[in-house]
């Protein structure tokens, strides 16, 4: 690897590792202080701008409502059916895995994983406080800590974005999907190349 | 994104803006939108096994 190319490497390198703290902060921050104001929409205000049903809202745990940080609604088209296996990529506080083991029923099995493994007890305590469970692995999105073909369906709710290497996430999932799996994921697209001193500020990048 | 989950080897790839998605606060909106920054819905299939 040339000088050059081995500066641009340990750039891109620091800039990840920068990013995935500025992450964890931020959703940390999120769910440890829902009733803070954030430049995004959170909340059942969001879930509610996306469509999520006051039923599930009003049974989901409050915690997991008021944590919910997502850019859309993955439930509209991932169609779970009773007996599924799912996974939440970027599971968060827990309420979209929720959501999906309610879908899957008893015979089912739902599983999160997230790069905080805070989130990752809060997001299993939400869901035995609503009457259904739930595993959760720390991990990244990009090495899914999943063995071959382990789900029948993905759900991923803004956490796409959150990704320098969309490509391996991408594969990553895949990978994990049995033949015949699907996919229902949300995700923030630009329509224009974002200029550098975005893609080089994590804080903006997460935003 | 849509074109990298075709050439990961997904198939029915599908995807609708999420209508209601806007950010809070109004430089961010402003900034977003001009770049033209939206929240998608993607979804997909794996194909079947031979």
């Amino acid at each position: 690897m040339s000088d050059s190319t081995s500066h641009v490497a340990d750039t891109q390198e620091s800039l990840e590792a920068a990013l995935k703290g500025e992450v964890l902060r931020m959703y940390q921050e999120v769910a440890d202080n829902p009733e803070s104001e954030f430049h995004f929409f959170h909340g059942r205000e969001a879930a509610e701008m996306f469509g999520y049903s006051p039923e599930w809202l009003d049974r989901a745990p409050p915690g997991a409502v008021a944590s919910f940080a997502g850019v859309g609604n993955p439930h509209e088209r991932s169609d779970v059916q009773p007996g599924e296996t799912v996974l939440d990529l970027g599971s968060g506080a827990g309420l979209d895995s929720i959501i999906a083991s309610w879908q899957a029923g008893p015979t089912g099995a739902v599983m999160g994983v997230d790069l905080n493994p805070s989130m990752c007890l809060k997001a299993q305590a939400h869901a035995a406080a609503s009457g259904t469970t739930m595993e959760c692995h720390e991990g990244r999105m990009e090495e899914i800590p999943l063995p071959d073909e382990a789900v029948d369906v993905v759900i991923s709710n803004g956490v796409i974005n959150l990704s320098f290497q969309k490509r391996k996430v991408i594969q990553e999932i895949f990978r994990i999907l049995k033949p015949g799996g699907r996919i229902s994921f949300t995700d923030i697209v630009s329509a224009k190349q974002l200029s550098q001193a975005i893609v080089n500020d994590p804080k903006l990048w997460a935003s | 994104m849509f074109r990298l989950l075709e050439e990961t080897g997904f198939k029915r790839v599908r995807s609708a803006v999420v209508s209601g998605f806007r950010f809070r606060n109004e430089s961010t909106r402003d900034a977003a939108e001009s770049y033209g920054v939206k929240a998608v819905l993607f979804t997909a299939r794996k194909p079947e096994a031979n």
